[in-house]
């Protein structure tokens, strides 16, 4: 990948996840017994750019993701969350895919990322109500996170493998990883 | 669903149960800390704190009617608490997402309501333990 094209690609991933956010917010809750639980659709764009982008580029697609979802119709307050959740989530999938193509799949990467998604959120809420008995309304959330994260996890896989660019990128990406003396 | 069986590895099994007991650690400690001072004649009440200030206290137990308590966070906004009989709900409030109202009735101590865009939160106490934490910290 040259670095224009890197550019571009980023970009290009950048503003799908803004739309899709923003999309997403004008559906109402799917979830409508545990308020607070969506879909996080914007998880599948997370998923694409871990496996086809350096971390350092992955986190800078995350990072305008939220920054922009939140200037297009956001709050401080909502930034503060999906901020936070997305910090967590992003660090937690980083360090989950760390295990290798062998030992984990999308899937495993994509609930990760939604539980500690959950988890981020539910931190700031019981950070800002001062009482952490916030946190025990986890179970019903990493529930819906787990369903939704197979979900997406499965989306994004299925893009990976059906989108011919997306699934070349990702076979560069992992050719990064095995050493080159190993080739030779 | 053959594809999926296929994709499956065996560490998203192992990551996924780890995360769902990570999600009932919470409520464990909670259960285990409740569990020091289980006494029968422990009496809850509901305490309405707003920005992190009591601004109201319900005694809940052998509470025998329904009453309406709103709480004014401005001007223009509010949030209007019914108590009926042993529980508290939110019953209207004028915040963006409504996740407060949809929450409902709570009635056990340890379990909240929070509306974060008022900084509003509901939490029905044991009044019992309270006093014997202060015992034991003493």
């Amino acid at each position: 990948m040259t670095n224009n094209q890197r550019l571009v690609y980023i970009a290009l991933l950048a503003a799908q996840a803004v739309i899709i956010s923003l999309i997403e917010r004008a559906i109402p809750s799917p979830f409508a017994i545990a308020p607070g639980a969506k879909l996080g659709l914007a998880n599948i764009i997370t998923c694409m750019a871990l496996y086809t982008l350096p971390v350092k580029d992955a986190s800078k697609v995350v990072m305008i993701r939220i920054i922009l979802a939140t200037l297009l119709g956001g709050t401080i307050s909502s930034f503060m969350y999906s901020a936070a959740g997305a910090a967590l989530s992003f660090i937690g999938m980083c360090s989950v895919k760390k295990l290798g193509p062998s030992r984990i799949s999308l899937i495993g990467v994509s609930v990760a990322g939604a539980i500690l998604h959950n988890i981020g959120q539910l931190t700031i809420a019981s950070w800002v109500a001062q009482t952490w008995t916030v946190l025990l309304y986890l179970p019903v959330l990493s529930f819906f996170g787990i369903l939704s994260g197979i979900a997406m996890g499965m989306v994004a896989n299925y893009l990976l493998n059906h989108v011919e660019q997306l699934h070349y990128y990702r076979s560069l990406q992992e050719m990064k990883y095995t050493p080159l003396n190993q080739v030779s | 669903m053959k594809d999926i069986y296929h994709m499956l590895k065996p560490w998203d099994v192992i990551l996924t149960v780890l995360l769902v007991l990570l999600s009932f650690l919470p409520i464990a400690i909670f259960v285990s800390q409740q569990s020091q001072y289980a006494e029968e004649d422990s009496v809850n009440v509901a305490v309405i704190t707003v920005d992190n200030e009591v601004v109201e206290e319900i005694q809940l137990t052998d509470n025998m009617e329904t009453r309406e308590i709103e709480i004014a966070i401005s001007d223009h906004d509010n949030n209007i608490i019914e108590v009926d009989n042993e529980r508290i709900h939110i019953k209207s409030a004028t915040c963006p997402d409504q996740i407060c109202v949809r929450t409902g009735y709570i009635s056990r101590p340890g379990q909240t309501i929070v509306c974060l865009p008022h900084k509003l939160v509901v939490e029905i106490q044991s009044d019992r333990g309270e006093t014997e934490d202060i015992i034991i910290s003493s």
